[in-house]
């Protein structure tokens, strides 16, 4: 099979080779004096720890648990969003708590322990599209850091108020009603 | 200048000599460095990049990024200073100094400004005085010695990268020396003489040489970008292909001598180009400027042709390495054939 090779047929000028590196010089000086007389704010490198980019709306960063406007946690503890994950980074341990409130939408059941090791979280999202209540939000937030493995364990008040700070809420670290253990119960 | 000769009990000849050694010395490793930052600063804004602008002076003067050169030096001089197990050490050693002493030599013939006079003594501003019997044979003749660093460095590295990229830089040499002396002989033909000063004088008389020989210009400016081992004819380091070429091997103060090395070939380059095409220190329309104008006026060109240097590098992708071989035997050399002999005709003919 052969291939066609296309045939350029330069001018006289362009063989010559110097017009076109003059043409080139005077590209790559437009070029500089472009840059120069830009302000920094405006080229296109983002000098990162001094400048950040504002995330597109859809990005895919740090968790965050939702709660209601009283503080309590959206999540249900249905275990849907450790069965979706891919990477297999996220841990539940349900409770239940004693009376069913309102404002809670008559949930009796929470997870007691919520964790997300953000080693392994690929942030693909999938946790924020399998849960029925929209209580897993993937945000904006991406600089996770961390100098060991433990801290990169997100547990569930630390879910709770990633992004407290960033929307003006007040940071909580206790669920509002106790746990209630309950006995076996006899079928 | 006198009380100072008196004073030490040397003769004038010898302190304006030192005088002049440390002032040429001093310039030239004091362009070396900031000409590191236009590259780095420059390469970038004519890419539209930002480049090296993080270091800072005590943590805080960010100063352009001009910090990052100190702390180059800084980096380089404390260093381990390796040699591979299997090199040949002696000429391991020796080839960052051959490399570097060549590429400062070539300089020493060049007037910087007009000779003056002062005190009864005549100065002239060039490291050898004229009439020396060298004249512009002498940087041709160390420029020739340059490639031996390169070939050294190579060689004594035991590495096959390093020893392709010197056989690249002697080749190289080969293909375009040629078409470079030919350039020059029809400059020393049309001026009738090699004698730097006498090169300059001729230029204010008759106009600047690169009017008079375009194609001869064109084909030395070429040949000193292979001369300098820059892009676009930088085979020996072609670092896309042979990693880094000659000095592959070279780590800490070794290479930023190297490195060095380069940039001085640049400053002499351009000295050469001034002195050869540019008229050297003479300013147009000013026939009898000062002596200390003529220096700036030569500095001027100097630094202007390193930028050039420069902003062609950053402007051209690498030759493959047989068209620079064509070019040199097949382009250069006929153009500047052709030069010599249109010289030789007009000169016959007028």
């Amino acid at each position: 099979m052969g291939v066609i090779v296309k045939q350029v047929e330069l001018s006289w000028l362009d063989r010559s080779y110097v017009w076109p590196v003059m043409k080139g010089m005077a590209i790559t000086f437009r070029h500089l004096l472009r840059q120069i007389t830009t302000p920094s704010a405006k080229r296109f490198t983002i000098q990162y720890p001094d400048m950040k980019k504002t995330m597109p709306k859809g990005y895919r960063g740090l968790h965050e648990l939702k709660r209601f406007e009283d503080g309590a946690i959206k999540c249900v503890a249905c275990f849907m969003c450790a069965e979706a994950c891919p990477a297999r980074c996220i841990t539940i341990e349900a409770e239940e708590f004693s009376e069913l409130n309102f404002t809670q939408g008559f949930e009796e059941k929470r997870p007691k322990v919520f964790r997300i090791d953000m080693l392994r979280c690929i942030y693909c999202g999938m946790c924020e599209e399998a849960c029925p209540k929209d209580a897993i939000w993937l945000r904006n937030e991406y600089e996770l850091a961390a100098y060991d493995r433990l801290s990169m364990n997100y547990g569930k008040w630390d879910l709770m108020n990633t992004y407290a700070a960033a929307d003006g809420k007040a940071e909580i670290r206790e669920d509002l009603l106790p746990a209630v253990v309950r006995g076996p119960v006899a079928l | 200048m006198d009380t100072l000769a008196h004073l030490t009990g040397l003769s004038v000849a010898t302190l304006w000599m030192l005088a002049k050694v440390l002032i040429v010395i001093t310039v030239l490793m004091g362009l070396a460095s900031p000409l590191t930052w236009v590259e780095r600063r420059g390469s970038a804004m004519l890419q539209d990049r930002i480049g090296p602008n993080r270091a800072a002076l005590f943590g805080k003067w960010r100063i352009l990024g001009l910090a990052h050169v100190v702390a180059d030096g800084i980096k380089f001089f404390f260093k381990e200073d390796l040699v591979p197990p299997h090199a040949t050490k002696r000429l391991f050693w020796l080839a960052p100094m051959l490399a570097f002493v060549p590429a400062m030599m070539g300089f020493a013939v060049i007037p910087i400004g007009r000779s003056f006079v002062a005190g009864g003594h005549t100065y002239h501003l060039s490291l050898l005085e004229p009439g020396n019997g060298m004249g512009m044979l002498y940087p041709m003749a160390i420029g020739g010695i340059a490639v031996y660093g390169i070939l050294v460095a190579a060689w004594s590295s035991n590495n096959k990268w390093s020893i392709l990229g010197g056989m690249r830089a002697s080749a190289q040499m080969v293909s375009y020396e040629i078409g470079l002396s030919l350039a020059i002989l029809a400059v020393f033909m049309v001026v009738g003489g090699y004698d730097p000063h006498q090169i300059i004088a001729d230029q204010g008389a008759k106009g600047w040489l690169i009017w008079r020989q375009p194609i001869g210009f064109l084909v030395f400016f070429t040949c000193m970008f292979a001369e300098t081992n820059r892009l676009p004819f930088d085979f020996a380091e072609g670092e896309s292909e042979i990693v880094a070429g000659f000095h592959t091997e070279y780590g800490s103060m070794k290479f930023a001598i190297m490195a060095l090395a380069e940039y001085f070939h640049i400053i002499t380059a351009s000295a050469l180009i001034t002195t050869m095409y540019l008229g050297g220190w003479q300013i147009p329309f000013l026939p009898n400027a000062s002596a200390l104008a003529t220096v700036v006026a030569f500095a001027t060109k100097v630094v202007f042709l390193c930028w050039v240097f420069i902003w062609i590098r950053w402007t051209l992708p690498r030759f493959r390495y047989d068209q620079l071989m064509f070019m040199g035997w097949k382009v250069m050399l006929p153009l500047s054939m052709a030069n010599l002999l249109l010289n030789a005709y007009w000169m016959r003919s007028h």
